[in-house]
């Protein structure tokens, strides 16, 4: 073996992998909001004004930072819980589904248990909405690890189950006295509190303890993947079932395990956004959090601290599309055109990834080869 | 319940209208995987199909124009993810997913920007069945007439399109050049590699017909089952046919089956609808079936079917090994 | 004139030199060795005149012709067909199928498989190379692939045979039956390269042998001018100890007791087929044969990754036959796996993460399902220091190791773990001489602190000279236990083939006095 073996790593190297996790994600999103201003151009419209209206939209007043947050909720909590799949090489593509349980079960929930004290209703209705979501991952997670059933084909089907379960009970049982298809309001014991209203300091318009919660939720998820034998666990089969194996790791059961984890998460996302925002079940509750938040946790490069910043982004992004379509006359469906951009770059930039680690590789398989 | 209004020439026909689109795309799907290139984009390329059929077809006038045009915007598409998968090796579940989110955004945006409103483009003018046949309505021969005319003759071109495609790519996969090659590069690329067989070459021609099919099952969808274009309109359809595309062994004749099997399906719970009332059950779960049967199918059939060994691996020519 | 010439062939992988300005030159009708250890540069030189890789430097000729070799479809038109190490057929498809492919007769488009079948036959009969054209590939022994390898270059038209290690997962004799079909073919007018690093091979099949070190040829020569030990030397660059040093075992009680095992594959075929075999204490016990006679489904089943559908497994007097990798784990038992890179090492994982893969959800690494880093931090830098691992740190990551020291990590997890039996398959595949020597002696430190040792191996000469006593493997049953005195290459592997021997044919050679040399 030759010297140039031995040396087992450059050193110099180290730092490059940290500039790039965090550079390439910013590059990604420069890069598809330049592609949206040209479909704006193209299309007629004027793309600075539709970046000021967009961004004052999402930032301007107090109230609009709330919307911004109130946005972001959903995306952060669906976003940890689709990197943990990521993590483990799972693609819970279907979380949309499982959001749609999680907000059925804590509306469902929510209107039975109206005589409790919010301190003991709304702990038990998230754990309940996380419970759901877990529940609708459990099927497609115990498929995947059985028979090898791929999960993107059947939790996208599960989701299409979902919203029909929800779109039947908020005409069918569940439906409150009416013409419109949707539950009654849900008990003041079953709503999460404003953040106004926790603190004068926070005079965010209708952002709720959501935000809080989600947060928080972050450092717990980092600290769980990072910390536990859960995340050891996660971690190993996402990179290496075969060696996870070796090594007495139950690749059915971490499979299992981690999609249900990504659907407990997409449940209380979407169990908040019930008892955060809309205080009701209806079936168009929820605007594609969970297809949006593969984008959150793609552009985070499924690192949960990096959810944060990502879901903020797109919750800006979403937030600021009204003031743009009224102010400046560009249809929100723009967003969810940079969207699939931004999840296109960061993809294709995992080529920028690929070649730098290929070229560790071959260093390295180099001497096999000769 | 009248036996009559649910098993009837109308039954069958409209199982095979719903499997077209589905058996479509499968095909594609197929052709895509033995190429060794999964491709989950099938749905937003069938939905930028749809409508790019649509909106050539209203601005040309001519709907085979518009057909036309859904078969060249669903290559272009693909032409994306073949880029992104083969040439940039980019995770192709990824990079298929960004392609669905954003053919929804681009196509719900240009219908905004097209036809000033939400929702659904103006209305188009639909192919009309490739035959009419008048025949005898009433007796025996009526009834062996509508039979035959209702299962077999009744159908739009896009459909018989579907049929013989479906049989000549069979044959062709196992019988021609191209059918053996693509084979070869969705097992084992190095080996074709190693014979003078360009692998990028190889799966761009895969990817890119598979385009030109979700493409052509688009433009099924709105040139000939609907008449317009509505947002979202694939509804899953994609997802569906790569589940079809699995069921069927990764063969275009098999693909077509499973995709007639989803269709009866679908095309039977819309017959028992009608029985509602009789067998009270809310339509949302009527709506659920090709969902179900869907992960039916994949959970007692998956483990049983082989994938092309190389599926879903980028494939890395200077791999020192 | 040559037909074909190399001048300075350079090829550079980020931070290794492969192959440094080499000349090489290969006459017509002759069977040149291209002698070099793992990692010398032999297969890469290949590749690059198989138009596989790209070289930074040097010219080719080819009958006196400068040429480039852009692509395997430029090598073959050239007349050079190679047979890779690890086969490039199709399983699924039959041998016609994968001998056309890519010329493929055809009207149209539509391939005409009469006259492909015809052309296969044709060719068979030509070189004596037998083999039914219709039969799935998939269904054929590793040998008889090879020939549908060698058939598949002959019929695009090569005349020069580039043999990537083409006798690493063949029986002796085998072997002899393809250095038969390789002097057919060079009477013929072909010219064949020959890769190997097995010395007693080239002594007997080589017209004429270079030898390649770090990526240089260092030296070229007849087997008539030299031996052996000659070509060790040349080949390491240093005196080789020819065999391992080691002291007679002292075997203790029983401690692996396997009883009429029977395990299925992954295409549910039953490979192994009621084996049985015993393994004491303070022993190597050696289990050689052809690839693919179930010792993979064997070592997958013994530690619990594949379960069995009939037969006991015992350690020492617990029944472990049906126990998941964690309680076989649990129970004493280690496993060095035949792929480092697929089953023995997360590469993304740092050097601590998986010193303790294996051991994470027990004390000191963790409590309650909560990690302990310090703890784990310092067995990972003992365990480095112990087994000698090449790294600045353990927080650098397994991918980033050369080989030999990924090995090294392999080891130090799982001999580390203090196991009563250890497991060990293919331990040195792919390893230079200094990490071979490493592994072996490890190993049978092992054995001298009374653990229990399974050694199974495609490389005869690592079971000859590793174990105390040796079982060969057939078709999924132990057909034959010599004891180590008494077993050499030609003992062993007649009994590889089932000891029928009825089918094999071709000249043979003598039997290597001593076993050869293991690297």
């Amino acid at each position: 073996m030759s010297p140039a073996n031995e040396r087992a790593v450059e050193p110099l190297r180290a730092w490059m992998p940290i500039a790039r996790k965090v550079l390439t994600p910013l590059a990604s999103v420069a890069l598809a909001v330049l592609i949206g201003s040209l479909i704006v151009k193209l299309s007629g419209g004027d793309p600075v004004a539709a970046s000021m209206a967009l961004f004052s939209g999402a930032f301007g007043t107090p109230n609009q930072v709330g919307e911004t947050l109130l946005r972001s909720t959903p995306l952060l909590i669906v976003g940890l819980g689709l990197a943990w799949g990521f993590r483990t090489g799972l693609f819970n593509i279907g979380a949309e589904g499982q959001l749609f349980v999680g907000g059925l079960v804590g509306a469902w929930l929510g209107l039975l248990l109206g005589g409790l004290t919010p301190w003991v209703s709304l702990p038990l209705l998230l754990l309940a909405g996380m419970a759901g979501g877990a529940a609708w991952a459990f099927v497609p997670a115990v498929l995947k690890a059985k028979v090898g059933a791929h999960e993107v084909i059947t939790t996208m089907m599960f989701t299409y189950i979902a919203r029909y379960l929800v779109s039947w009970l908020v005409v069918g049982p569940l439906k409150a006295p009416g013409p419109i298809p949707q539950t009654r309001q849900l008990p003041q014991s079953a709503i999460l509190p404003l953040l106004r209203d926790v603190s004068a300091a926070l005079p965010f318009g209708r952002a709720h303890l959501g935000i809080v919660i989600g947060v928080a939720l972050a450092v717990v998820v980092w600290l769980l993947l990072k910390y536990t034998t859960l995340g050891y666990e996660a971690r190993a089969v996402g990179f290496n079932p075969a060696a996870a194996e070796n090594g007495g790791i139950s690749i059915a059961a971490t499979t299992v395990k981690s999609l249900c984890i990504s659907g407990a998460l997409a449940g209380l996302a979407g169990c908040i956004e019930v008892l955060g925002i809309h205080h009701r079940l209806f079936d168009q509750f929820s605007s594609g959090f969970g297809f949006t938040g593969i984008a959150v946790a793609l552009l985070a490069k499924n690192h949960p601290l990096a959810v944060v910043p990502a879901a903020i982004l797109f919750g800006a992004l979403s937030a600021g599309a009204t003031t743009m379509q009224l102010e400046a006359n560009v249809s929100t469906k723009l967003i969810s055109i940079i969207q699939g951009l931004v999840i296109f770059f960061v993809a294709a930039e995992a080529v920028v990834d690929w070649v730098i680690r290929a070229r560790q590789k071959k260093a390295v398989s180099a001497d096999a080869a000769r | 319940m009248p036996l009559g209004d649910v098993l009837n020439p109308d039954l069958f026909a409209s199982a095979v209208r719903i499997a077209t689109p589905l058996a479509l795309a499968a095909i594609g799907g197929t052709i895509s995987e033995r190429s060794g290139v999964t491709n989950i984009a099938l749905e937003g390329i069938m939905l930028t199909g749809a409508f790019a059929g649509t909106a050539v077809a209203l601005a040309t006038g001519n709907t085979w124009i518009g057909v036309g045009a859904a078969i060249v915007f669903g290559i272009l598409v693909s032409l994306i993810h073949a880029f992104a998968s083969i040439t940039l090796k980019a995770d192709q579940i990824v990079s298929a997913t960004a392609l669905n989110i954003g053919a929804l955004g681009v196509t719900g945006y240009l219908m905004e920007v097209m036809y000033g409103h939400p929702g659904t483009t103006d209305p188009v003018t639909t192919l009309p069945p490739l035959f009419n046949f008048q025949g005898p309505a009433t007796g025996v021969a009526g009834t062996v007439f509508q039979w035959v005319d209702g299962v077999f003759l009744s159908y739009t071109p896009i459909v018989y399109i579907a049929i013989v495609l479906a049989i000549v790519l069979n044959w062709a996969m196992y019988r021609t050049k191209w059918g053996l090659r693509l084979r070869a590069l969705g097992e084992h690329p190095r080996a074709a590699d190693t014979v003078g067989i360009s692998v990028v070459r190889g799966r761009y021609l895969a990817v890119l017909a598979s385009g030109a099919l979700a493409g052509l099952a688009g433009a099924n969808l709105t040139l000939e089952q609907v008449g317009t274009f509505t947002e979202n309109m694939t509804n899953g359809r994609g997802f569906i046919a790569l589940a079809a595309n699995i069921f069927g062994r990764w063969t275009p004749g098999g693909s077509y089956l499973a995709a007639l099997l989803f269709g009866f399906a679908d095309a039977l719970q819309i017959k028992l609808q009608v029985f509602r009332d009789v067998i009270q059950i809310p339509p949302q779960f009527y709506y659920m079936v090709p969902y179900v049967l869907t992960v039916i199918v994949l959970a007692g059939f998956m483990g049983r079917a082989i994938a092309p060994a190389a599926i879903g691996k980028p494939y890395e020519k200077e791999k020192s090994s | 004139m040559p037909v074909l010439e190399l001048r300075g062939i350079t090829k550079i992988f980020p931070g290794v030199v492969a192959n440094d300005a080499v000349d090489l030159s290969l006459d017509r009708g002759e069977i040149l060795a291209l002698l070099g250890e793992n990692g010398a540069g032999k297969s890469t030189l290949m590749n690059v005149v198989y138009g596989l890789l790209a070289p930074d430097g040097g010219e080719i000729s080819v009958e006196g012709k400068p040429v480039r070799i852009r692509s395997p479809r430029a090598a073959i038109d050239l007349g050079i067909g190679m047979v890779h190490q690890h086969f490039m057929l199709i399983e699924p498809l039959t041998v016609t199928e994968n001998i056309v492919l890519g010329r493929e007769p055809s009207r149209r488009g539509v391939i005409d498989f009469g006259a492909a079948r015809a052309a296969v036959r044709e060719l068979a009969e030509r070189y004596g190379l037998h083999v039914d054209p219709d039969v799935r590939v998939a269904d054929l022994s590793v040998g008889m692939q090879q020939r549908v390898e060698i058939l598949k270059a002959l019929y695009q038209g090569a005349h020069i045979l580039i043999l990537d290690e083409p006798t690493a997962v063949l029986t002796p004799q085998e072997v002899r039956e393809l250095f038969a079909v390789v002097r057919t073919l060079t009477a013929e007018g072909l010219a064949v390269v020959f890769i190997t690093h097995k010395l007693e091979e080239v002594m007997s099949v080589a017209d004429r042998i270079v030898v390649m070190r770090a990526g240089k040829v260092v030296g070229e020569t007849r087997p008539a001018q030299t031996d052996e030990a000659g070509l060790a030397r040349m080949m390491v660059g240093r005196d080789v100890v020819l065999r391992i040093e080691k002291k007679p075992a002292t075997p203790g009680d029983v401690v692996l007791s396997v009883e009429g095992l029977k395990v299925s594959d992954d295409r549910d075929l039953e490979t192994v087929r009621g084996l049985s075999l015993q393994v004491r204490a303070g022993e190597v016990v050696g289990v050689a044969g052809v690839d693919g006679n179930g010792q993979r489904e064997l070592v997958e089943s013994l530690v619990g990754l594949r379960r069995p559908s009939a037969g006991t497994i015992r350690l020492r007097d617990r029944d472990i036959t049906r126990d998941s990798v964690r309680d076989t784990i649990d129970a004493g038992v280690s496993h060095v796996p035949e792929d480092r890179h697929r089953r023995g090492l997360v590469l993304e994982f740092d050097l601590a993460e998986n010193i303790i893969l294996g051991d994470h959800d027990a004390s000191p690494y963790s409590s309650f399902g909560v990690m302990h880093p310090p703890a784990i931090a310092a067995t990972a830098r003992r365990r480095i220091e112990d087994y000698d691992v090449r790294a600045p740190s353990e927080r650098v990551l397994a991918g980033n190791l050369s080989g030999g020291n990924q090995q090294k990590l392999v080891l130090a997890r799982e001999l580390g773990r203090d196991p009563d039996l250890l497991i060990a398959a293919q331990p040195t595949r792919g390893l230079d001489v200094g990490a071979i020597e490493f592994v072996h002696r490890r190993i049978l430190d092992e054995r001298d602190a009374g653990k229990a040792v399974l050694l199974v191996s495609l490389e005869l000469e690592e079971v000859l000279s590793m174990s105390d006593r040796i079982l060969v493997i057939y078709e999924g049953r132990i057909v034959k236990e010599l004891a180590a005195g008494e077993a050499t290459a030609e003992t062993v592997g007649y009994h590889m083939t089932g000891g029928g021997g009825t089918k094999l044919s071709g000249p043979a050679a003598p039997a290597p006095e001593d076993g050869g040399l293991k690297l």
